[in-house]
Formats: structure tokens, C-alpha cells, sequence
């Protein structure tokens, strides 16, 4: 009995340090309802993370070419055998890999991002919303 | 061959010793090891909630929920687990845990999802459900020991 009052008091103690985190924590989640797929997060949580972050752009090499998020590594399916060892050079384990296609249809980043941790490289996100979610940042 | 009289003397004197002891290891392991697990959560309340929602078990706004409250609880219950008052109350707590986070592993693995613990938060990744999955049974060995100290 006393195991189950005691519990019962840990349980409800918890609360204070949990209520000022989500009240206060720089880094909590977002509250909003919202849909996310598993993996996905959104752009003013990867935001905050700040340079915690190694973006990566699953798009093709000319929308690449054409502009990316900065200091983001190009890495797409369709040349992922040269790409993949590229990737590998600058990937920095310490970071969080963060992957976008195009736009919230695209499934391209869910698929890389898949890959990725077939390949052992994890955490793995996937930015929702992709590169218009980067472009309309606030 | 038989013991010589004074070593069996010795080990009989001794073993309620070694397994006092033997208890203490087991609580410090398992205290130590919530706390760890709790500190790298808190730290990063936001990527934990992504992590729990990779499991696919609950809608988002619990996986927030959850990701601000259980690592302090972890901390909480851990450091507990050291004070002989408390001792109890944190047991129980741990002991419940285990149960879920076992549940959730298997449940993941069961449905084939290739995810990540997420039990430490950056800590240590790519660790896949299987290894946790075993450690979890290890640790709830070490829980049931801890019970038999409190019968």
C-alpha cells in the first residue's frame, strides 16, 4: 500500500518539472494537432535546433543546383551509389540529419530518409512541408 | 571433494553479505540508469516527442505530452530509488515503466517498424528494438530482485 502512495506522489511531482518544460524548455515539441508522419518535423522545431542540424536535399541535382538550403548535402535515389559515399565525407555524426523534397506531396524525402536508416545513420528527420515550408520560414 | 570446514564456515558467514551487497549494485545500476536516460530526454524535448511519435502508438499531442513529462519522471523515480523512505513508490514506478517501454519495443517490432529506441535520447542511436528490448528484460530482472528485498 505504501509502494502505491509513494508511486502515486512521484507520479503527480513529475508534473512541476513537466508543466514549466513545456511552458519554458527552448526545445519543446510543438502542441499543435496537426498531422505528422512518423519522422516528420516541422520547420520551426528543426529551427531550433539550430546548428545542430545537417540538411540534406533529396530533390534532383538541377532543383539543387538551382538553390538549397545552406550547407545542405545532395543525396536523391536516383543517384544514391555516388552520392551516398559523397554524403559519408561530410556527414558529421554529432548532427541531426534533416531531409527535404519539395513540397509536402513529395514522398522523395521519406524515402531517403528511409534509406538513410537502412544504412545505420540515424537520427533522421524528415522537414515538413520540404523546401516551401524553408522558403515561407518565418 | 569435500570443502575444508573453514572456507564452508566462511562462505556461509559471508553470503548474506555478498547478496546485500550484491542488491546494492543492482539499485545503483538501475537508479543511475533512469537518471542518464531521463537527462538525455529533457534535454531535447522536441526531437524525444518525434521519436515516441515513430512508434506509432499514440496521436501527436500525447507524444508531446509524454516527451515534456516521462524523462523527469525517469530523473525522478531514479534519484528515488536511493532514498530509503522512497525506495518503494520509486520501484513501483520503474518496475511500471519497464512494463510500457517493453510493451511499446515489442509492439514496434511485432509490427516490423524499423525505428530506434529513442530510451537515450542522442545519447546512443542506431540501436534498433532488439537490444532494448533485451536490456529491458535484464533490467526487470533486476526490479524483481529489488522486490524480493521488500517482501
Amino acid at each position: 500500500m505504501r509502494a502505491l502512495s509513494q508511486a502515486a506522489l512521484i507520479l503527480l511531482a513529475a508534473l512541476i518539472p513537466a508543466g514549466l518544460t513545456a511552458a519554458f524548455h527552448p526545445q519543446r515539441p510543438p502542441w499543435s494537432e496537426e498531422t505528422l508522419l512518423p519522422g516528420e518535423a516541422r520547420i520551426q522545431t528543426v529551427l531550433a535546433w539550430g546548428g545542430d542540424v545537417q540538411w540534406i536535399d533529396a530533390r534532383s541535382a538541377k532543383d539543387y543546383e538551382a538553390e538549397h538550403v545552406p550547407g545542405a548535402i545532395l543525396l536523391n535515389l536516383e543517384d544514391w551509389d555516388q552520392l551516398f559515399p559523397r554524403f559519408l565525407d561530410q556527414w558529421n555524426p554529432e548532427k541531426k540529419a534533416v531531409v527535404y523534397c519539395s513540397s509536402t506531396a513529395c514522398e522523395l524525402s521519406h524515402e531517403v530518409a528511409e534509406r538513410l536508416q537502412k544504412d545505420g545513420i540515424s537520427p533522421v528527420y524528415v522537414l515538413k512541408g520540404g523546401w516551401e515550408a524553408w522558403k515561407s520560414r518565418k | 571433494m569435500e570443502e575444508p570446514k573453514v572456507i564452508s564456515a566462511w562462505r556461509k558467514a559471508a553470503w548474506p553479505d555478498i547478496r546485500k551487497l550484491g542488491r546494492v549494485l543492482v539499485r545503483i545500476a538501475l537508479g543511475a540508469l533512469f537518471v542518464f536516460a531521463g537527462a538525455t530526454k529533457a534535454y531535447d524535448p522536441g526531437a524525444f516527442a518525434i521519436e515516441i511519435q515513430r512508434y506509432q502508438l499514440v496521436p501527436w499531442i500525447l507524444c508531446a505530452l509524454v516527451s515534456v513529462y516521462l524523462p523527469w519522471l525517469e530523473m525522478l523515480a531514479g534519484v528515488l530509488l536511493f532514498l530509503k523512505r522512497f525506495q518503494r513508490g520509486a520501484l513501483l514506478v520503474i518496475t511500471l515503466l519497464l512494463l510500457v517501454f517493453t510493451f511499446a519495443l515489442a509492439s514496434a517490432m511485432f509490427r516490423g517498424l524499423s525505428i530506434d529506441c529513442g530510451c537515450f535520447g542522442k545519447a546512443f542511436t542506431a540501436t534498433g528494438t532488439t537490444v532494448p528490448l533485451l536490456r529491458n528484460l535484464v533490467l526487470l530482472v533486476f526490479t524483481g530482485i529489488l522486490w524480493m528485498e521488500h517482501r
